[in-house]
């Protein structure tokens, strides 16, 4: 038997962690404590500080790696310090569109109709707990991306997905739309990390280790059992796959995408992505390099047809949040040819790909939760139609966000999509290269395609209008544009960053 | 006895549990289907600690349940909550969403 | 003198004027107009020092680069935002911001009812610089920023009165024909980067070299398509007819001087690629001679003056291609005649909508007629413009398009003469239905609807009309004079190879105007001589039916273009609703048994996507399992 040992922490390096999980604590109190009237304000106040702190923590770790953060457990490197501070930047953008509380139902619990809900209605009560929520959630992320062992790794990913399945019920209008994406969302995700649980294991039945070095070391050794690295590879790639939704792992994403509350949509598209990418971009660089030639065959397949399922399919959509969630399956097809490539260019180019894609994604859903008539947010594309003549300047800006999506030059969109093609190309992966500059072109047809609806369609007569911005969304909308724009002008002094940064502790 | 049969065991019980997700209609069975399969899971682990002679599988073990644990509660707060808006514990019936 | 660090401000000042207007919102209604005049005008004057500036410097140092920062740089592969001004660059930045001053001052006066004006103003400028962009760019990458600048802008022109469900339609059209082209575009910049790894022009031309002629190729066919659809050639050719529902100036400085030149400038600066792929220079050579053939016919049908404009400079920009597709032999001429029907084509467009501005806006030339007495200035300006473009010695359109008659002839073989019977033949028909439109329009009797009090435009419209006017008198004389417009050029393309005279020049000119004679006479002999209905015949041949419906361009597009799209999608979306769910609920049913089928096709969707990703674990882990074995 094994002597206990003591743990080491280095609170400085998980810092940005804890302050997150301690926001999120103090919330419950608040919660618990706080005057009905207060909370909203205070929660929201609390949120912002908190991830404030949190950035700022990072930034003072900048510089130090260490592998030995928390034991072997996690890892803090230059990938997971871009990735965090990703992470910490989209959430600060997306979290003040919950500050628009009327977009949260008054009592979640209470049956859809009915007096209970009626009377919380009436009493003006808001749901504030989603602030908390959304705190752990971005706490999980943070842990998803520097894990280094198989346990982190899953109490990291039920970390962030447990408050995101409660987040997606929580719509105003539409409840039982809404619920029925939370319940989904949930099963989906308890079935994918059964899955992923079960490849955990095999995965240290393989290698009699839990962390990625020690899987590493294995692989190379390479005495073991083939089979179980075989089911561990592929059962905790069924979960990674799940959260970034590649192709035949997508179906949750149009439906939650679509019923849960837009502002929740921002943050899990765009925020998740990121997390699960980062924590499959270690996974894959750190623990099953030395496998490459077994699962890069079957992940080059997954990329494809992901790429080209999310392109075509979208062109069909009605509902702009599904079109967004089918164009969110396309991209994680480009996201997923940076990990194919398993080179540095390739990791430089995910990096830039996520923050530039989850900034976008954001500021999209954030426009869509303005359009709307008197009975909620319409998000069906033809009452979409001459948007842009009763509304310039929102329409301009989603025409330029569904222009990055594209990957139109000037945008970040592009400057991603290129330095992601040009990482698979360097990998020696033409299929990847022709299919991936193919469907963007399709892409580029259904993004015009609502171009074009806005802009050059006849408004029809519904009511559908745009509502006044309230400060909060109009901060997220410029943040997000702004940034999406640099990024696409003066790339180069980010990617330089990237590139200088960017690397993995093994 | 050969600990391989402790993993034939626990695949067996993953997948009668993965079946069992795809064919059960009640919210609450389906559910606990996921259960066994995370179930199997820390048995794999357990039976790897074993065959290893570490108890590194046996803590992930640990880990697992309280987590399986936290998804009760919120599985079961989301199942609840539909159960009262529709009356209905039945997975099928809720297909607004879709297309 | 000027340096190279002020080339960004070619492009900057009208980007300011579109941004600062666009800004300012209604404050600056009464002067933006005027301001954005004087921003595309301060972009002239400093092309115009650059000119001189560039005149002064030997023939080597004459290209001068801007780099204003990196802009991508991914491992070795490093792309710079930079300008690149050289002789060519030059000559387009003149057109532009000239031609483009021209017009900012004619839609002054043009605009001056619509409560809208500074928009429209602000959506000019925007064009003007990304026109300038795209001309100045020094790679692909750069050229293509510009080129999609350009389809914005023009959307945004073209949709200007998108109150109008027809000016609404024509900008979507447009739209989706550019997104073809553009695709031949975005295809050629990947295959010059995975296959020489550079995008920028210098680095392209000596990679050309290394890599082997059927990249090459596919390279120069997927810039043919890209130069099809912004330079409406044939198969991408129905969407120019429709674009003239925007406003006139509109048309005359995107679908007559600029925009829709800018295939030709793509293809003329791509001649490194040219030269070394005959077979993509070959088609380029086809697509020219038969859109020339194709925009010649329908211009022969149409009743609406607008539109006979636009087809017609359809087949003129095939005549550019044809010389661009000629190689070194004929780059210089298709600049000629792309610089030479800049002056005319702009003052015939600007001088159509002088002529509607005077007959509330009709466009039908069957209901102008005898308008030569009441518009004076515009019948001189128009006519100057007329005798250009038909070739008529000593007018500017004569020079450039007898020297690209003469190149097609001299190309040799069965290809030179069926190309000089082409361009031949082209000349006839374009003299016959541009005579068609001075007839009909300020010839004969009047046919105006009753309460039409036709009236000569304001100055601040004729003036632009004039001064083109005057270039489409004396440009060709001055780019011929001593060749000055070949030498000009000759730095940046090849040596062109010694070749025989097959044909004579002066033999060449002789069937060049015995072209015009008979072309005119012919329109004579049909309009001039004749009444003319103000009502379209009906009883017509089956050709002119067919030319009246654009030759049937837009039946050929549909069964072409969107049918197979749509099939396609909705083929996709039934594979998505009834293969992949009906598989999966296969399985299902098939693990329990077949007497509970029919109840398990009734099943959820939560279960079919747990079964969905049940599968997706499954073909993961064979497939994982087939690459080990």
């Amino acid at each position: 038997m094994s002597t206990f040992i003591t743990p080491v922490l280095n609170y400085a390096m998980l810092a940005p962690i804890l302050v997150v999980l301690a926001g999120a604590l103090i919330g419950v109190l608040i919660e618990a404590f706080a005057p009905q009237r207060s909370r909203s304000s205070s929660q929201l106040l609390l949120a912002v500080f908190t991830l404030i702190v949190a950035l700022l923590a990072l930034i003072r770790t900048r510089g130090t790696y260490s592998n030995k953060v928390a034991m072997n457990s996690v890892t803090f490197d230059g990938a997971g310090y871009l990735l965090q501070m990703s992470i910490l930047i989209i959430a600060l953008i997306a979290i003040l569109l919950l500050a628009d509380s009327d977009k949260f139902a008054a009592a979640p619990t209470a049956a859809p109709g009915s007096d209970e809900e009626r009377q919380a209605q009436a009493a003006n009560i808001r749901v504030t707990e989603i602030y908390p929520l959304t705190l752990f959630a971005i706490a999980g992320m943070l842990l998803f991306t520097v894990s280094s062992d198989l346990i982190t790794l899953f109490v990291a990913l039920e970390v962030l997905s447990l408050p995101l399945y409660l987040m997606a019920g929580l719509a105003r209008r539409r409840r039982l739309a809404s619920q029925e994406a939370a319940l989904k969302y949930f099963l989906l995700g308890a079935f994918s990390s059964a899955f992923f649980l079960f490849g955990i294991a095999y995965l240290y039945g393989y290698s009699d280790s839990i962390t990625f070095a020690g899987i590493a070391a294995a692989i190379t050794g390479g005495a073991a059992n083939d089979v179980f690295l075989l089911i561990g590879i592929s059962f905790v790639s069924v979960g990674l796959l799940f959260k970034v939704s590649a192709v035949p792992f997508h179906s949750w994403a149009p439906d939650v995408y679509q019923g849960a509350p837009t502002a929740v949509t921002a943050f899990m598209a765009a925020a998740t992505k990121v997390a699960a990418f980062g924590a499959m971009l270690r996974i894959f660089y750190v623990a099953f390099a030395g496998d490459v030639w077994q699962w890069r065959p079957m992940l080059t397949a997954v990329a494809l047809v992901t790429m080209v399922f999310g392109s075509l399919v979208a062109i069909s959509q009605r509902d702009v949040k599904r079109m967004l969630a089918y164009s969110s399956i396309a991209h994680a097809g480009f996201l997923l040819s940076g990990i194919i490539a398993l080179n540095k260019s390739g990791l430089d180019a995910t990096i830039f790909y996520l923050f530039a894609y989850g900034v976008a994604t954001v500021g999209a859903f954030a426009i869509v939760s303005l359009v709307s008539d008197s009975s909620g947010e319409v998000s069906d594309l033809n009452r979409w139609a001459g948007l842009g003549k009763r509304s310039p300047w929102i329409a301009t800006s989603f025409a330029f966000l569904l222009l990055t999506f594209a990957g139109i030059p000037l945008t970040s969109g592009f400057v991603g999509k290129f330095a992601i093609f040009s990482a698979a190309y360097e990998s020696g992966n033409t299929a990847i290269l022709i299919t991936g500059v193919l469907s963007s072109a399709i892409a580029a047809f259904f993004y015009i395609r609502i171009i074009v609806l806005i802009f050059f369609k006849d408004p029809v007569e519904d009511g559908t209008s745009v509502v006044i911005p309230s400060m909060y969304t109009r901060i997220t909308i410029v943040a997000s544009l702004i940034i999406t724009l640099v990024l696409g002008v003066f790339p180069a002094p980010v990617l330089d960053y990237i590139t200088q940064t960017a690397f993995f502790l093994r | 006895m050969d600990p391989y049969n402790y993993l034939y065991l626990a695949a067996l019980l993953f997948t009668i549990g993965a079946v069992g997700v795809v064919l059960r209609r009640n919210a609450i069975v389906v559910f606990m289907c996921i259960e066994l399969m995370l179930n199997a899971g820390n048995l794999t682990l357990v039976t790897f600690s074993r065959m290893n002679g570490n108890l590194n599988g046996q803590v992930i073990a640990f880990f697992t349940m309280v987590v399986a644990a936290c998804e009760v509660v919120v599985g079961l707060a989301i199942i609840v909550a539909i159960y009262r808006s529709r009356r209905s514990a039945s997975i099928d019936d809720a297909s607004l969403l879709k297309r | 003198m000027v340096t190279s660090s002020s080339l960004v401000y070619l492009i900057g000042l009208p980007l300011f004027g579109a941004v600062f207007l666009l800004l300012m919102g209604r404050k600056a209604d009464k002067w933006g107009h005027l301001f954005a005049t004087a921003m595309s005008a301060g972009s002239f004057v400093l092309g115009l020092l650059h000119f001189f500036a560039m005149t002064n410097r030997s023939e080597e140092e004459r290209p001068i680069t801007q780099t204003l920062f990196t802009w991508i740089e991914a491992g070795d592969f490093k792309v710079d935002a930079a300008l690149l001004l050289d002789q060519l660059s030059i000559c387009f930045v003149l057109l532009i911001s000239g031609v483009g001053t021209l017009i900012h001052i004619y839609s002054i006066s043009y605009m001056s009812h619509d409560e809208n004006r500074r928009r429209f103003f602000a959506y000019l400028n925007l064009f003007v610089a990304s026109m300038l962009l795209l001309v100045l760019g020094n790679s692909y990458l750069n050229l293509y920023v510009g080129w999609e600048g350009v389809g914005l802008a023009s959307y945004l022109l073209i949709g200007f009165w998108n109150q109008k469900p027809a000016y609404a339609t024509a900008s979507k059209k447009a739209f989706v024909m550019n997104r073809v082209g553009d695709m031949g575009l975005t295809i050629a910049i990947m295959i010059a980067f995975a296959t020489m790894g550079t995008v920028s022009f210098d680095g392209v031309k000596e990679a050309v070299d290394r890599v082997g002629t059927p990249t090459l190729t596919a390279m120069g066919i997927m810039l043919l398509v890209a130069a099809a659809g912004k330079s409406a050639q044939f198969p991408l050719q129905a969407w120019l007819g429709d674009a003239m529902a925007g406003p006139t100036p509109v048309s005359a400085l995107i679908h007559a001087a600029t925009m829709v030149t800018a295939g030709v400038y793509l293809i003329v600066r791509s001649n490194f690629v040219f030269d070394a792929a005959p077979t993509a220079q070959l088609l380029v050579v086809i697509v020219g001679a038969i859109t020339l053939i194709f925009g010649a016919i329908i211009g022969m049908a149409k009743d609406d003056i607008k539109k006979a404009l636009a087809a017609s400079t359809m087949s003129q920009i095939g005549y550019m291609i044809v010389a661009a597709g000629l190689g070194p032999a004929g780059y210089a001429f298709a600049i000629m005649h792309l610089l030479t029907h800049g002056f005319f084509k702009a003052g015939m467009f600007l001088g159509a909508g002088s002529v509607m501005h005077g007959m509330n806006d009709e466009v039908n030339m069957r209901k102008y007629g005898g308008l030569r007495k009441m518009m004076p200035i515009t019948f001189a300006t128009f006519g100057l413009g007329y005798l250009a473009i038909i070739g008529v010695p000593p007018f500017a359109g004569f020079y450039s398009k007898d020297e690209i008659i003469a190149t097609a002839f001299n190309s040799g073989g069965a290809q030179g003469i069926i190309l000089g019977s082409v361009t031949l033949l082209g000349a006839v028909i374009t003299a016959f239905y541009m005579t068609r439109v001075m007839v009909l329009t300020f010839s004969g009797k009047p046919r105006w609807d009753d309460g039409v009090h036709p009236h000569e435009s304001p100055a601040l419209m004729w003036l632009p009309m004039a001064l083109l006017a005057i270039g489409s008198v004396t440009a060709g004389y001055l780019f011929t004079q001593g060749e000055a417009l070949v030498h000009w050029l000759s730095p940046l393309f090849a040596k062109k190879g010694e070749y025989d005279e097959l044909m004579p020049h002066s033999v060449v000119t002789v069937l060049a105007i015995t072209a015009v004679i008979i072309g005119v006479t012919a329109a004579l002999m049909k309009y001039q001589f004749k009444s003319v209905d103000s009502v379209v015949p009906t009883d017509v041949s089956l050709a002119t039916r067919l030319a009246r419906n654009d030759l049937g361009q837009d039946v050929v597009n549909e069964a072409l273009f969107m049918r197979p799209g749509q099939a396609l999608t909705e083929g996709i979306v039934a594979i998505d609703e009834r293969v992949v769910d009906g598989a999966v609920r296969g399985i299902g049913a098939m693990t329990v048994g077949s007497g509970a089928t029919l109840r398990r096709t009734q099943s959820g969707y939560v279960r079919s996507y747990a079964a969905l990703i049940l599968l997706g674990a499954l073909v993961l882990l064979a497939g994982i399992w087939v690459v080990t074995q």
